[in-house]
């Protein structure tokens, strides 16, 4: 490389620099800047959606874009809405918050995206979330399911949703669940084992708390955090071990929660105490984890059984046959997204105002076949979905892999939902 | 935060020392695997490949289509170890011999191209989510249970095949012609050419062999852990820590560093889990500080 | 006096870059140049502070985001305590600004004490393994940071001096602003006698250390201003996405801003920059093609660097390195005058 001190080319340098620097910009503008789009009255509402299609939790996104695009190829095939169709368009935030954000605004901004539907973890729903407040379009959470996305006030934005399962709703069926297992067979010393971030120590926190509140003799003897992504169990399957628990609790997931299947059977965890994973039960990670104990309870996070309907059924089969991976809870809950999208641009007529799809929306019920009752709805106190299928199932080693699922009520969730807002000052 | 009556009881429970010490040289075995390349490449050729991660993620890659194919895990772990090497003597020729000797930007960029390049490769072949091969049914075994604490089978075989390598590495450096030429050329390349011995093909061969250790840890590591493209990056950055205690060119040394680390981890999860990673960054200052050149490196640092 | 003079001509470029930044952000009516240039703000500060180390000083770190990231959540948590803006009120944005760059200076005090001693390689992989410590800090201490979730619930921005931040023309002005203040100061950094004493470690560590120079104190200084520029990029960052992120503190970033600096030039002042500009298009056009984007990259990095094996600005200073140098020759020829002192400085 070469070290030129000089004093004089630098000079020039710097105004040639300003000059292309200025130059680059207004070239920039010119290219990526302002592709025309044309609001003609029959062209198509897009729909914008930062999801994640690399790293880790691909398989997630394939499976939300793949359940999307479902439900909008049926209303296009249908005839789209006052002629218009849905177009989507996607972008592969690899999960990170603020290529989220920066993609939302973009997608709107120059591709001219009507409707925001965030596709993404927790991580970077809030930061869309943000965004999408900034920006002010109707938006759709579809993926996230920390409760104080929807639940505190400081988060709520007028024209946002979530279209997807809630943490605490999760908790408070987990925990009856988990709680009458225990009664039944005197499970009191308890350990968990989940992963070292904002949704792991949530989930955990809150199953706990209901899990002790519907069964008073359990307590947690043991808590072991693994890392995010970390490789290698090895020391909290020890640490599970010295401790001698009779239950586990777990919300590890996806590949995580493989791995840490794979090398707990090697110690033979899953012979010596009860284990609850509420995250075990989607088919990408069911399928993965060779030699599958059995007698292992997992949360329903997606199951053709469950509802046990013709409905459900159905709707397996046809995500199946236009999907190159498997239906996951993702999957069910973007199709849900669009579906509420759709509904809401019918009752507006197309307008895809940010206040009028709002008002559209809030308090919407629509047919689906993941409801408790074949309904689905969007509650509209604090704009998230209720009504979805919460219960729990128990492993075997072979297809359909779970069996025996327990479906919680939701006056119940709703009961205690209530008191878990006040005890938190959101209401 | 720090649980000290946690680790008294655990120390003198004869069970909960089996079950950490054993948990502590496994995680450290597979971190002496891919440390012991970086350091043995990095003694003789002067480079950090900091793409030493990618060759490790390929061995888990090459095992699991092999293990597929053939279905004996042996055959598999060969394939994947040997795999690991082919690439790593195709990006020694192709890419890193270019800049050696170079400023350790361009070394930086070239490894960072190389696994940007190759988590996408990955991604193409065996798609962007995890695969699990799941353990071979060799070692569908229940653990054994040593002084009430229980050792897996296949951790084992783990352990094993990390020490014989690593003492197959130390003989091969010390006492083969090829880490003679090796050492010689280190030292001196143009003399050792000059006595008409071809010093690029003796360096591709090593950086090879280096790449064959990462990729024997991938190999082992595959039957356990979750593979996805990208899954090299951790490990890498623990070995760089383990090379860094054990002191740069040391294998030895990087056999104490791991062993250490992975005794801190184990002991650590049970005493202080949350300061685990804190405590690895800890040992590591303080042996730069006190001892740079790390516990057994020796002479100047470059 | 000479020194002074040549500042002077820095401050009226840069005042002229700062109109015409200021024209493009305002006469557009249109968010796209803004979001683009308040981007450009940010990585641009990131790269350029980098490039003070590695360009300037020789030190090769690969764990500079580190210090982008501390930044961007300094400012962020402190706008987010009610406490302080309770305490601070009209004042809290520029205290919590101060307070961010202060912050990461001292913190790369702290971490550059242990690194800048050591030798290149160290050096490099030593503020990786720093910076994935900070990134595994951020991500599992969820109570301060929200973990992988970042800072939630938008940073709050009181107003200032009649400045409103969350106003996207005020916002503008004010990164814009701070960006060209801070390039000032980078200017100023190397084309000082301490900018040449930095060159003189670079080139030579031994043979300055002989001419009495504190080796270590000088390498420490520029490593702290080159940390709070990089954090005072978060800070802009953050006041743009609202919110501060782990994503920032991960390897990932520290390697694209090395090789922005290598895509842009490290021998060029505004090469980084430059860098910063083609790597987020570069970026962006190959998104909208391919989900196989970092192939892309990857074999654009290896390009640059085993074909041009320089930078886009280098390459083009050499060449008029080449042309300025025969004319001086000629100009030589002619007249037995001095070309001036510059050149012997």
């Amino acid at each position: 490389m070469k070290k030129t001190d000089t004093r004089q080319p630098a000079g020039f340098d710097r105004r040639t620099v300003l000059k292309g620097a200025a130059a680059t910009a207004a070239v920039a503008t010119g290219i990526t800047g302002f592709p025309a789009y044309l609001k003609a009255a029959n062209a198509p509402i897009k729909v914008a959606v930062p999801t994640i299609l690399s790293g880790r939790v691909a398989i997630l996104g394939q499976s939300s874009v793949a359940g999307l695009q479902l439900a909008a190829k049926e209303i296009n095939d249908a005839g789209g809405i006052e002629g218009r169709k849905i177009e989507v368009v996607t972008r592969d935030s690899k999960g990170k918050p603020d290529e989220a954000a920066r993609m939302t605004r973009d997608m709107v901004n120059n591709e001219g995206c009507e409707i925001v539907l965030n596709a993404e973890a927790s991580g970077a729903t809030f930061a869309v979330n943000e965004t999408v407040r900034d920006i002010k379009k109707f938006c759709l959470h579809s993926c996230s399911e920390t409760s104080s996305l929807t639940a505190d006030p400081k988060n709520q934005v007028p024209w946002a949703f979530r279209s997807c399962r809630q943490g605490i709703h999760d908790a408070v069926g987990g925990g009856l669940y988990a709680a009458e297992v225990a009664k039944a067979k005197g499970l009191k010393r308890w350990a968990t084992c989940s992963p070292d971030y904002a949704y792991g120590r949530a989930n955990t926190e809150e199953f706990m708390e209901y899990v002790k509140i519907f069964a008073p003799d359990v307590e947690v003897i043991t808590e072991t955090w693994p890392k995010l992504f970390q490789p290698d169990y090895t020391e909290n399957i020890t640490a599970l071990l010295n401790a001698q628990p009779d239950a586990l609790y777990s919300c590890l997931w996806g590949g995580d929660l493989v791995a840490f299947f794979d090398q707990a059977s090697l110690y033979g965890l899953f012979d010596q105490f009860e284990a609850f994973a509420v995250n075990l039960t989607d088919y990408p990670v069911i399928t993965a984890i060779k030699n599958l104990p059995e007698g292992v309870h997992g949360g329903s996070r997606y199951h053709k059984d469950n509802p046990d309907t013709d409905a459900n059924e159905a709707w397996n089969e046809k995500f199946r046959a236009n999907s190159d991976v498997l239906p996951t809870n993702w999957a069910w809950q973007n199709y849900t997204a669009m579906s509420f999208i759709i509904e809401a641009l019918k009752k507006t007529g197309g307008n895809t105002d940010a206040e009028k799809m709002a008002a559209a929306t809030a308090g919407l019920t629509i047919q689906s076949p993941f409801g408790v009752d074949g309904t689905l709805t969007m509650r509209e106190s604090d704009h998230t979905l209720v009504n979805y299928v919460v219960g729990y199932g128990v492993t075997i080693g072979k297809e359909p892999y779970v069996k025996d699922f327990t479906t919680t009520d939701w006056a119940t969730i709703t009961k205690y939902e209530e008191e878990w807002k006040k005890r938190n000052g959101y209401i | 935060m720090f649980d000290l009556d946690a680790i008294s009881t655990c120390l003198s429970t004869s069970a909960c020392v089996v079950n950490q010490v054993t948990s502590g040289l496994i995680i450290g075995m597979l971190l002496f695997l891919v440390a012991s390349g970086v350091t043995l490449i990095f003694g003789v050729l002067h480079v950090i490949n900091f793409a030493h991660g990618s060759f490790y993620m390929l061995g888990a890659y090459f095992a699991y289509t092999a293990y597929q194919i053939t279905g004996s895990y042996f055959l598999a772990a060969a394939f994947g170890a040997l795999g690991a090497g082919v690439a790593g003597v195709l990006f020694e020729r192709l890419i890193i011999s270019r800049v050696y000797g170079q400023n350790v930007l361009m070394q930086l960029l070239v490894c960072y191209a190389f696994i940007l390049i190759t988590d996408d490769l990955v991604k193409v072949f065996w798609g962007a989510e995890y695969l699990a091969m799941g353990i071979p049914p060799e070692f569908r075994l229940p653990p054994f249970r040593i002084a009430g604490g229980f050792v897996p089978p296949f951790y084992l075989f783990l352990v094993a095949v990390a020490v014989v390598i690593g003492i197959g590495s130390l003989l091969l450096v010390g006492r083969t012609r090829f880490g003679k030429i090796v050492r010689a050329a280190a030292i001196n390349p143009s003399m050792v050419s000059a006595l008409g011995i071809r010093v690029p093909v003796y360096f591709a061969l090593l950086f090879g062999y280096g790449c064959i250790l990462a990729g024997v840890a991938g190999a082992l590591a595959a039957p356990v852990r979750s593979m996805t493209p990208g899954m090299g990056f951790g490990i890498l950055v623990e070995s760089f820590i383990v090379t860094v205690i054990g002191g740069m060119g040391s294998i030895t040394g990087a056999f104490l560093a791991a062993i250490i680390l992975g005794l801190t981890r184990s002991i650590g999860s049970v005493g202080f889990p949350l300061f685990v990673d804190g405590a690895m960054f800890l040992i590591m200052a303080l042996v730069l500080i006190f001892r740079p050149t790390g516990l057994l490196g020796q002479g100047q640092l470059r | 006096m000479n020194v002074l003079l040549e500042f002077r001509r820095d401050f009226l470029l840069a005042i002229a870059g700062l109109a015409v930044l200021l024209l493009i952000g305002l006469g557009v009516d249109h968010p796209w140049p803004r979001d683009f240039l308040t981007s450009i703000f940010a990585y641009g500060l990131l790269a350029m502070s980098l490039n003070l180390l590695i360009g300037f000083t020789g030190l090769v770190s690969f764990g500079h985001a580190a210090f982008f990231a501390f930044g961007g959540y300094t400012f962020g948590l402190l706008l987010q305590s009610t406490g302080f803006t309770g305490a601070m009120g009209a004042w809290s944005v520029p205290v919590a600004f101060v307070a961010a760059a202060g912050g990461t200076a001292l913190y790369a005090l702290v971490i550059g004490a242990i690194c800048v001693r050591l030798s290149e390689i160290y050096f490099a992989f030593l503020t990786l393994a720093f910076q994935m410590f900070l990134y595994s800090l951020i991500i599992s201490w969820v109570d301060v940071t929200g973990g992988d979730q970042g800072l939630m619930g938008g940073i709050p921005r009181p107003e200032f001096l009649g400045v409103d931040l969350s106003n996207p023309y005020d916002r503008y002005v004010t990164c814009a602003i701070v960006f060209v203040a801070c390039l000032m100061l980078l200017r100023v950094v190397t084309e000082s006698p301490f900018g040449y004493t930095l060159r003189m470690i670079r080139d030579n560590p031994t043979r300055t250390a002989f001419l009495g120079v504190n080796v270590f104190r000088v390498k420490l200084i520029s490593f702290v201003v080159a940390g709070a520029v990089a954090g005072v990029g978060g800070v802009i960052l953050a006041l743009f996405t609202s919110g501060a992120y782990p994503e920032w503190a991960y390897w990932a970033q520290s390697g694209e801003a090395i090789f922005m600096i290598m895509l842009g030039g490290l021998t060029v002042f505004l090469g980084p920059l430059l860098g910063a500009v083609l790597l987020r298009i570069l970026n962006d056009v190959v998104q909208s093609y391919t989900t196989h984007s970092e192939i892309v990259i990857g074999i654009v990095i290896l390009a640059v660097v085993l074909g041009l094996r320089r930078g886009i600005l280098d390459f083009i200073r050499d060449l008029w390195v080449e042309r300025e140098q025969s004319s001086l020759r000629r100009a030589a020829d002619d007249t037995s005058r001095s070309a001036g002192g510059e050149a012997g400085r």
